[in-house]
């Protein structure tokens, strides 16, 4: 317990100005409960550390090859015609031994195991950007309360060394990881995906009803505490006003939900599903018209009492 | 041989190619021949892990009743599912939390309660490995070999493969009018990751202007100047056949791929698994979209795209596939009469034969550069971009 507990990270990245207030350094835990068909981070998905592979990076068998005879499940080949190596992603069970010969890194591994001291002291090189920004600490994923005992220990400590912190999460997980990690948080950025469950389940892979109920309770549980609402709009899908209707009004009555963000799609993720062997299932999804956003973005407006707030900003 | 009556599951597992219910003929009749029963699981192993989405049963006793005269007809009355891997199962635990599980115990144990001595399974070259893993694990398995593309490189012909070239060239042959007619270059795409036959021999078939394969890196430059060759001879249309595998020759360069290439490259991952993560929105096209691009851009010409993918995979399969399907069906029955196990069963002129599941996994057909058919193309006056 203390500094010393481990949580699996997936990358600290510093300078974020969507993560929170002022400027942050957000860090991404693996592992998550939901399999949102439009995650931009599919490398954090998985609990386990994971085989990455860019072949543009890749030397090639001619002129290297030190990967696939280390391979114990020949899950490293070639095709007669090509000279990068391909990866049998069905054969491999990412035990991390090419990665451990490739010159190129070409092969890597997605996340690494680190103590909430090593994160501390990654985090505090950019203390005096938080000092002068309003900035601080994020802790997103994945969903970051899959690693409760982590998480509280980290933002506790944090909060000892004056940083703000926030977290992004969806609120899939049982309460009493919730319960565990909200007393140290200052802002609770929150994910409000799709309204009806059934819908939610086909895209997310998981109802909403668990995390409904997580939000009411923490909503009510800790009025002190800041929470941001917001919406990944994906065209289709969850950019009717119905959706955004439903959720204002499930959110309104909460005063210590400050605001109602829409983050429109953008299509980040697409190169990393090829790193891991993954297809991009929304490849022909385009993002949302600006003109639908304008639109999205003032029923919020009036729903929290303000003029052109959300478009200017 | 043995004589002993046996219980066989038949199953099919990543997606749908013509001629899957004339291995489903085959290998009832063969089996029922030899007085075993055959029963078919529904979509991949689905039927069986996931019984509530099949109140009927997710199983079928195959009487020879239903499957006479199946072999002419398309589809697959078994249904196929996206990916065959009991491995990586999409579930949602008590604490509402998505995870993929391994069901691969409780799969041979599920085949074991019914009694199955063995299963039939035809899978294309990425669920062979997840048929390989369970074959370790002790389940007895024929693999039927299913490649639209012909890219197994065990296997001289793969059934599917005639019906797709039949269709495929059909299409190229509408692309082609449809160029003509309004005076465009008809970029089209067909499949072909590894190994470029289907581009190569329906694009000779139709004698187009320019076929891009995989195994031949292409020079956009070279593509256009036979393309601008034709409109000096007054012929202001061209057909471009490009296998959706094609690289350029400056993709070859490290660091100068694209993405867009590389993730269509990248075989699917186990983690992509589960019905809640079938590929709704295929990312095909990205290929033929930067040659018709660069192609409008070089000859100043409009183009005119046109992503086949899938779509060359439906119709009623040819006599070739029927035949073809029959005799893979049959020949697993054989396999079993022989006592074989886990076992691919190969189409090697004359013969149908079998080898080790283990010798031909990770190994693909492509086109060698002496190809006969490579070489006829050239003699045509067809440029490969090279």
């Amino acid at each position: 317990m203390g500094t010393d507990t481990k949580g699996h990270v997936l990358n600290i990245q510093h300078f974020s100005t969507n993560d929170g207030p002022g400027i942050r350094t957000t860090v991404f835990l693996k592992g998550c409960s939901l399999r949102c068909k439009w995650c931009s981070n599919p490398e954090s998905i998985q609990k386990k550390p994971e085989l990455g592979y860019n072949a543009g990076k890749c030397i090639g068998k001619d002129e290297c090859g030190l990967c696939m005879p280390e391979c114990p499940e020949t899950a490293i080949f070639t095709v007669d015609s090509e000279n990068e190596v391909k990866i049998n992603w069905d054969l491999c069970t990412n035990c991390g031994k090419c990665v451990s010969v490739c010159p190129s890194n070409a092969l890597f591994e997605f996340g690494k195991w680190m103590t909430v001291e090593e994160v501390l002291q990654e985090v505090e090189q950019d203390s005096s950007f938080y000092r002068e920004s309003g900035g601080g600490i994020t802790i997103s994923g994945g969903e970051c309360m899959l690693q409760p005992e982590f998480v509280s220990e980290l933002l506790a400590e944090a909060h000892q060394r004056g940083i703000n912190t926030a977290i992004e999460t969806a609120f899939n997980v049982p309460w009493s990881y919730a319960e565990k990690v909200l007393p140290h948080v200052d802002l609770v950025l929150h994910d409000h995906k799709l309204s009806d469950p059934e819908r939610h389940k086909k895209w997310c892979g998981a109802d909403n009803k668990l995390i409904r109920a997580n939000q009411e309770k923490a909503y009510q549980t800790f009025p002190d505490k800041k929470f941001i609402a917001r919406t990944p709009v994906m065209p289709g899908v969850n950019d009717d006003e119905e959706n955004i209707r439903s959720v204002l009004s499930f959110i309104l009555p909460y005063k210590n939900v400050v605001d109602y963000e829409l983050l429109p799609y953008f299509r980040y993720g697409e190169t990393k599903y090829g790193f891991l062997g993954r297809k991009y299932e929304l490849a022909d999804f385009d993002p949302p018209t600006n003109e639908s956003l304008v639109k999205l973005r003032a029923i919020i407006d009036e729903a929290f009492d303000r003029k052109d707030y959300q478009n200017k900003k | 041989m043995s004589n002993q009556k046996k219980r066989i599951a038949l199953t099919f597992g990543s997606g749908f190619v013509p001629g899957l219910n004339a291995v489903i003929e085959g290998v009832v009749l063969a089996g029922h021949k030899l007085g075993w029963e055959i029963i078919g699981i529904y979509d991949g192993f689905d039927g069986l892990l996931s019984p509530e989405n099949y109140p009927e049963g997710g199983t079928i006793t195959l009487e020879s009743e239903l499957v006479h005269g199946l072999s002419g007809g398309s589809g697959c009355i078994l249904g196929t599912s996206a990916r065959m891997d009991p491995f990586h199962c999409r579930s949602v635990g008590n604490d509402n939390d998505v995870q993929e599980i391994d069901r691969s115990d409780e799969l041979i144990a599920m085949l074991k309660k019914l009694q199955v001595d063995a299963i039939i399974a035809v899978a294309n070259n990425q669920s062979m490995s997840v048929l390989w893993k369970l074959s370790k694990k002790g389940l007895h398995v024929i693999c039927i070999p299913k490649s639209a593309e012909n890219d197994f490189a065990a296997t001289q012909l793969s059934f599917g493969f005639n019906s797709s070239l039949s269709f495929t060239s059909s299409l190229l042959d509408t692309a082609f009018q449809a160029a003509r007619s309004s005076s465009k270059i008809g970029v089209v795409e067909v499949l072909g990751e590894h190994a470029g036959w289907l581009a190569l021999q329906a694009g000779m078939a139709v004698c187009a202007d320019s076929i891009l394969i995989p195994e031949i890196p292409y020079d956009i430059k070279k593509v256009a100047a036979q393309i601008k060759n034709k409109k000096q001879q007054h012929r202001h249309y061209g057909l471009v056949v490009v296998a959706e595998g094609a690289r350029s020759i400056s993709e070859m360069e490290p660091e100068k791929r694209s993405a867009a290439a590389d993730s269509l490259k990248a075989s699917l991952s186990p983690l992509a698994t589960g019905a809640e993560s079938s590929h709704v929105i295929d990312s095909s096209g990205s290929v033929s979209t930067q040659v018709a691009k660069n192609l409008q851009r070089l000859t100043d010409t409009d183009t005119s795209l046109l992503v086949l993918s899938k779509l060359s995979l439906g119709g009623t399969p040819t006599v070739v596939d029927r035949q073809l399907g029959l005799a893979y069906g049959a020949s697993a029955i054989r396999a079993l009469e022989m006592e074989q196990r886990n076992v691919l069963v190969v189409f090697q002129p004359p013969e149908l034969k079998f080898i080790s599941m283990a010798e031909a996994i990770n190994q693909f057909r492509t086109v060698p550069a002496n190809s006969e058919f490579i070489r006829i193309t050239r003699s045509l006056g067809i440029s490969l971009g090279d």
